[in-house]
């Protein structure tokens, strides 16, 4: 497994390249035409929400490539969030929030203050637009913050690499 | 377990290289993760700012600074790919170890690209991996690994981004590996 957590590796040219070819021709004119005319797509509406939930790191949780919860799986979620893979909030439906914003701040990118909640578990206010298979937040308030109250680690050491 | 990992990383490269020299010029695949609900995908479209597209959708005029910053914020904000079906998708992560896919994205903020990578359309939430990209498709796909360049170039060299970089480090000492001051792993 690589650093982190690929477990399959299958590297190699694909057939068809004349029909893929043909079909990037056509997906550079259309996306081309779209960026001109319709652009960004249509402008999705946000309702307000109260989520509760773990912060975690998005691919590491939503993919599975590894456990990613809790103390375990802290030091990684900084790596993660400092790296500027997007920051989620999981709830206990199993719901992942996308955080695009985080109270005042204009950047969402290794976001300090993300990084300070990474694995707590924590209540916010804030909008919840939906789009194409995704839950994004925009937090306006983190209204409760328990800290990292998910003690994994006993069972599951760091992850990964372990100690 | 560094070592095993190194030696599978030696592998993978090698094999990595047989495949381009065996590929016709530009004909990059995604490399296959096995993760759940994967499917490797090229997908076009462009590069926008999630928020942007998200609150602003297409009119320039309605954009305001807070939503739609120059640029896509300049590397500050996360950033999808708007395909030509209008499927706006996140693109959370690049092709270097523990890292996001902005750097790699930003220079073309506006732009048509072609991403070679992984699309985890998994119920909760639909991510994409950008494993490489290109804006001609003549060209060669290159590969998403921008962030580790652009992390040397502020930080110098190191084996391991992740362990050496000075932001880590300080939220490490801060509250410890499990992220609760005074908890730190058994020897």
């Amino acid at each position: 497994m690589a650093k982190d957590g690929r477990r399959k590796i299958g590297w190699g040219a694909r057939p068809a390249k004349a029909f893929a070819g043909l079909a990037l021709v056509a997906g550079l004119a259309a996306a081309g035409l779209a960026g001109a005319g319709t652009g960004p797509a249509e402008a999705a509406a946000g309702r307000r929400v109260q989520v509760t939930g773990e912060v975690v790191d998005t691919w590491c949780a939503v993919t599975g490539i590894m456990f990613a919860y809790g103390t375990a799986h802290h030091q990684c979620a900084v790596w993660c969030a400092i790296g500027g893979i997007p920051v989620s909030i999981k709830d206990a439906a199993g719901n992942f929030y996308l955080v695009l914003r985080i109270e005042e701040d204009e950047t969402n990118v290794a976001t300090p203050r993300l990084v300070t909640i990474q694995s707590h578990e924590v209540t916010v206010d804030g909008e919840l637009v939906e789009r194409d298979g995704v839950k994004y937040l925009l937090v306006t308030k983190v209204a409760d913050d328990k800290g990292v109250i998910n003690l994994t680690h006993e069972e599951y050491g760091v992850q990964p690499f372990g100690n | 377990m560094i070592q095993t990992e190194t030696r599978t990383r030696y592998a993978i490269a090698a094999l990595a290289g047989l495949a381009i020299l065996a590929a016709p010029h530009g004909a990059r695949a995604a490399e296959a993760w096995g993760i759940e609900h994967e499917r490797e995908v090229k997908l076009t479209g462009k590069v926008v700012d999630l928020l942007c597209a998200l609150r602003i959708g297409s009119d320039p005029k309605a954009a305001d600074a807070k939503d739609c910053p120059p640029d896509c914020g300049g590397g500050r904000r996360q950033l999808g790919l708007l395909t030509g079906a209008g499927k706006l998708h996140p693109a959370v992560k690049a092709n270097a170890d523990f890292a996001g896919a902005t750097v790699d994205l930003a220079p073309y903020c506006g732009r048509t690209v072609e991403v070679d990578g992984l699309l985890i359309a998994n119920p909760a939430a639909t991510l994409l991996m950008v494993q490489a990209l290109r804006t001609d498709p003549k060209a060669a796909f290159v590969k998403a690994d921008r962030f580790l360049a652009d992390w040397a170039r502020q930080n110098g060299k190191a084996e391991e981004w992740f362990r050496a970089d000075p932001k880590v480090k300080a939220a490490i000492a801060a509250d410890g590996v499990f992220g609760i001051r005074g908890l730190e792993p058994k020897p």
